[in-house]
């Protein structure tokens, strides 16, 4: 059975330009977007800013409602059967807001496990229970505001785990954390996934959703793009080798040299500092080197290594670019 | 029914809380009327048909009512720049519930008005500070506070239909005080304005809370003026279930629910 399943939902946002005279426009964020998510899944939603990740997840939490289409999550329709819906899922959205700063950890957990129907007797065990789970309970008695931002993001995953929902919603719940934060909410994630919750996770970091999901889903403009495990994502690229080179001071005329020789898939170039790195998809690999450094002509270049193709490089070809 | 009892219990706790440690809400509660209740005593109290009672009560009024706008009104923008307010609305449970509940613990907060501008007639000024009718103020305050919350009740949809609505509620602080007779009978005001003051709840708030104070209403009296507060709640609470369930169906279509 599918937990959450979704048949052509397009989703539009009206905006509004100029201050006097106002004009409407309409924004798609979802154009066709169609689905299946079968129950005790670790599904991973990929896809650039403002491809239509958060609207899905909006929708799918009966936050928003689909301009057309339909939505279930466990049968229950987003549109007409939000209630049931709410009862059978937790959702953390990426950030530290969602808290309230001046009570404690605790009493924030205490105050929404009233709000989610936890049974009174069963509140006060649970909040120990998840404070534990999550590496709060010597901070507990504390307020919020004096937590870092990674006890924020760990709270977070209590307050949604305290009426043991079936589903999850995880719309980027690393971000921002240092990498031991990340790790540990990572194996919160797997742990709980591991005991046959359905779990929705959208990332920005590729490796995450490599290590993480048993199946990915790529957006873009709205649409699905590509579906499928890790590993076939990945066939998608196995002709590809990776060139990083790191430069100073290159030029966009350079990388467009680049971007025109005939063995390159594709580039991105990230800031680093004073540094750039420059990241060639190609399909000759050690034999691109030389003539990518000819073609760099006189900028300054550090290193260069080459590597094979990862999901990062599969996801790169699918939309074009990176965030 | 007991379950919505208990949300509502924990969403009045956590305003209460919130409220409590607010800096601008404790000058509403406590410094204002502190500063309406002492003028006022100063300005009339060589008068011979001077009412300390009626002044206490007045500068109470006050407080409760500034607390009960400010914090009414600012209740959903609060949650928004929170964050929280798309995991409150998305729970299993009714928001109406929970935002009853809100506006009850601004309001059980709100009462240190009262205590606070009795303490100040008659502790500071030594004042004899006695109500005509005990049993029958006990009642209007009870009754004012019912139609208070119901008034508060309608400042919830239209914070989540305009988001900057706080701001213009705050606008009606001062207005309501004179409209509502807070402070002076609304018989000096030009006769244009006491059709508006009749349809305002604070107004039979108020006369309620006067009238028992001072003994001027029978109980037959002040049976009609709380019939009024009760009829004006009622009322109000009907509109403001149905706001909630049109606003927020509302904002689910806009996906206005996230944006501070």
């Amino acid at each position: 059975m599918n937990a959450i399943e979704l048949h052509d939902i397009h989703r539009t946002f009206e905006t509004t330009t100029g201050t006097i005279r106002r004009h409407r426009k309409d924004v798609v964020a979802l154009d066709g977007l169609s689905l299946a998510v079968p129950e005790g899944e670790l599904f991973g939603l990929l896809g650039p800013n403002g491809a239509g990740k958060t609207t899905t997840i909006k929708i799918l939490t009966t936050l928003l409602i689909p301009t057309s289409g339909t939505a279930t999550v466990r049968g229950y329709d987003v549109v007409r059967e939000a209630k049931q819906i709410r009862k059978r899922i937790g959702f953390v959205f990426g950030g530290e807001r969602g808290l309230y700063y001046r009570l404690s950890g605790a009493d924030n957990l205490r105050y929404f496990a009233e709000l989610y129907g936890v049974a009174p007797r069963e509140i006060g065990p649970r909040v120990v229970e998840l404070l534990a789970l999550v590496g709060l309970t010597d901070r507990a008695d504390e307020r919020v505001e004096g937590y870092s931002r990674g006890m924020k993001q760990r709270l977070h995953l209590a307050r949604t785990l305290l009426h043991r929902p079936e589903i999850l919603f995880l719309d980027e719940p690393t971000i921002g954390l240092d990498p031991i934060g990340a790790r540990e909410l990572r194996k919160i994630v797997t742990d709980l996934h591991a005991n046959g919750t359905t779990i929705v996770l959208t990332t920005h970091y590729l490796f995450e959703a490599d290590a993480m999901c048993q199946r990915i889903g790529v957006i873009d403009h709205g649409h699905l793009v590509a579906l499928g495990t890790p590993s076939e994502l990945k066939a998608n690229v196995t002709d590809l080798g990776v060139v990083e080179l790191e430069v100073f001071g290159v030029e966009a005329a350079d990388i467009e040299r680049l971007r025109g020789l005939e063995f390159v898939d594709s580039i991105v170039v990230e800031q680093r500092d004073l540094r750039q790195l420059v990241r060639v998809q190609t399909r000759l690999a050690e034999q691109a080197v030389a003539p990518l450094l000819a073609a760099l002509g006189g900028a300054q270049v550090g290193r260069v290594a080459v590597r094979e193709a990862t999901l990062e490089d599969a996801y790169v070809r699918l939309v074009g670019r990176v965030e | 029914m007991i379950g919505a009892l208990r949300v509502a219990r924990a969403a009045a706790e956590l305003q209460f809380k919130e409220v409590a440690v607010s800096g601008f809400l404790l000058f509403g509660a406590l410094v204002q009327p502190f500063f309406i209740g002492v003028m006022t005593m100063y300005m009339l109290r060589h008068r011979p048909d001077f009412d300390p009672v009626y002044v206490v009560v007045g500068a109470a009024l006050s407080g409760l009512w500034s607390v009960l706008l400010f914090a009414g009104s600012s209740a959903i923008s609060h949650e928004r720049s929170l964050g929280t307010l798309e995991l409150v609305v998305a729970a299993p449970t009714s928001f109406f519930v929970v935002y009853g509940g809100k506006i009850a613990g601004t309001l059980a907060f709100s009462l240190v008005s009262v205590v606070f501008s009795y303490a100040i007639g008659a502790w500071l000024f030594g004042y004899p500070i006695t109500v005509a009718d005990p049993v029958g103020f006990g009642l209007s305050l009870l009754f004012a506070l019912v139609a208070l919350w119901a008034t508060g009740m309608l400042f919830a949809p239209l914070g989540i239909l305009w988001r900057t609505v706080g701001r213009f509620l705050g606008l009606l602080e001062y207005p309501i005080y004179s409209l509502s007779g807070f402070l002076f009978p609304i018989l000096l005001l030009p006769v244009w304005t006491i059709p508006v003051s009749y349809a305002l709840p604070p107004y039979w708030a108020a006369l309620a809370l006067h009238a028992s104070a001072s003994g001027e209403l029978d109980l037959l009296g002040l049976a009609r003026v709380w019939a009024v507060l009760v009829l004006t709640a009622v009322v109000l609470m009907i509109i403001a279930s149905r706001l909630f369930l049109a606003v927020l169906q509302r904002a689910r279509r806009s996906g206005s629910l996230a944006l501070s």
